[in-house]
């Protein structure tokens, strides 16, 4: 294995854009991703229900006239934190709290989301700056990189 | 000088307590916390638009190798007799076996909120505080094998099933690929959980708490698990010696993942190396 002098990440801009808008909770869904074969248009246009002492929130924009779920962008919070969600190929829904599984809906996700936030910790970004996802966003700026992507001197 | 990952279980006493001491001087130092950041950053899904390195893709495998490398590296400026042990979790199967000890990674979460409470990661200790994290928590949290549902951790034969397939990674190159060594390994199966929790991403869930989140470094368990993982990348070389990593060339423009992933000779950021640099370890670490 040849392992030469390492550069460190820089974010790509749309990921900084991505990542500013969900701090700013203005977006919760991430770029929209090409169609997948069984993907099925989110059934909740907005919830709002109390789940294990949580009230969680969520609603849809910018869903296109036909319903096209791939332009449905969701703003979902957890005891008015917000709780950014992803994609997956498959059409299912993520979030970083619970980030090795998915779920068929926006819904299940947060519900998922809050089984494992118990029933006080609040979804929050690296270093506390609670609902400011400064990681991508924010990591050339605010946060070190390791080390050896700095120096990148490897054996 | 080529150096030796070993199975945590064969580990001294004198060995058990160096890696400990390199892992919290890495956390006092800051440094640690730059290691969960990247991952957090790195983890994005297949239904995001961009390129994905990291997770759901051909490159989970080299993008952990050379996360590991470079950890293990920061570990050994701390102590030069120290590499990052590896989990046999198809061995060592139980919620108080190796590495759950007080002089390894402490223990399970208890009941009431998941907070480890034993060994040298407890929060009491002041030295294991959760500072980049996905939720607001300062303590690490643990449910070994998720106790409100009991899971069990995968087997010899659930690996061997990926090991066995001889074709390194499939299109469309992502967790809905349905055959290849990668995937397989990964662990994004096909229908419900817990069935379709595989191998990686089964042991994820297994140990529970931060490892089930983005901010999953945080329980320095992961460093273990992935160096298992990494042994089984190793074995499958072994295994089918003609089987390279794939694709070895870019998808097509108009391909949906053009752009979106890694093929074998390409950068695998956020590093100037391409997976095919990463294939052979032998010049740098050997398992035992």
């Amino acid at each position: 294995m040849t392992v030469p002098v390492n550069s460190a990440s820089k974010p790509t801009r749309r990921r900084r854009v991505l990542w500013g808008l969900l701090a700013t909770g203005t977006m919760a869904t991430m770029a929209p991703a090409p169609p997948s074969p069984g993907r099925s248009a989110p059934k909740e246009a907005r919830f709002a229900e109390t789940y294990r002492g949580r009230r969680i929130t969520g609603a849809s924009h910018g869903a296109g006239p036909s319903g096209d779920p791939c332009r449905a962008m969701w703003h979902v919070t957890v005891d008015g934190h917000p709780l950014p969600l992803m994609r997956r190929a498959d059409g299912s829904w993520m979030t970083m709290v619970d980030h090795y599984q998915s779920y068929p809906t926006p819904l299940l996700a947060a519900r998922a989301a809050v089984d494992e936030l118990g029933p006080t910790a609040r979804p929050a970004a690296p270093d506390g700056n609670d609902g400011r996802m400064v990681h991508g966003g924010g990591r050339s700026e605010r946060s070190r990189t390791p080390k050896d992507h700095v120096h990148g001197v490897h054996a | 000088m080529v150096y030796t990952r070993k199975d945590v279980s064969t580990l001294t006493r004198a060995e058990r307590r160096r890696f400990v001491g390199a892992l919290l001087e890495l956390k006092r130092s800051g440094e640690y916390d730059d290691y969960v950041r990247m991952h957090i950053e790195y983890y994005t899904p297949d239904g995001e638009s961009g390129l994905r390195a990291a997770h759901m893709a051909p490159s989970f495998l080299p993008w952990h190798r050379k996360f590991l490398l470079d950890f293990e590296r920061a570990l050994r400026r701390v102590d030069a007799s120290v590499t990052v042990p590896y989990w046999d979790w198809t061995r060592n199967r139980t919620r108080t076996a190796v590495p759950w000890t007080e002089d390894l990674l402490g223990g399970d979460g208890r009941r009431s909120d998941r907070q480890v409470t034993s060994g040298p990661f407890a929060f009491r200790n002041g030295r294991w505080t959760i500072t980049a994290g996905v939720t607001d928590t300062e303590y690490l949290m643990r449910d070994l094998g998720r106790s409100h549902d009991p899971l069990t951790l995968p087997t010899s034969r659930d690996v061997e099933s990926a090991v066995a397939d001889p074709l390194y990674d499939t299109a469309p190159w992502n967790s809905t690929s349905p055959r290849g060594f990668r995937n397989k390994l990964e662990g994004w199966g096909p229908g419900h959980p817990p069935a379709s929790w595989r191998n990686h991403n089964r042991v994820h869930r297994w140990v529970g708490g931060h490892m089930v989140s983005g901010a999953s470094v945080n329980d320095p368990v992961f460093w273990l698990h992935h160096a298992f993982v990494d042994l089984q990348w190793s074995r499958w070389r072994r295994r089918h010696p003609h089987a390279r990593y794939l694709p070895a060339e870019p998808p097509a423009p108009g391909d949906a993942q053009h752009g979106r992933i890694v093929a074998r000779r390409e950068k695998l950021p956020p590093w100037d190396v391409t997976p095919q640099q990463m294939e052979d370890h032998g010049a740098i670490y050997r398992y035992a």
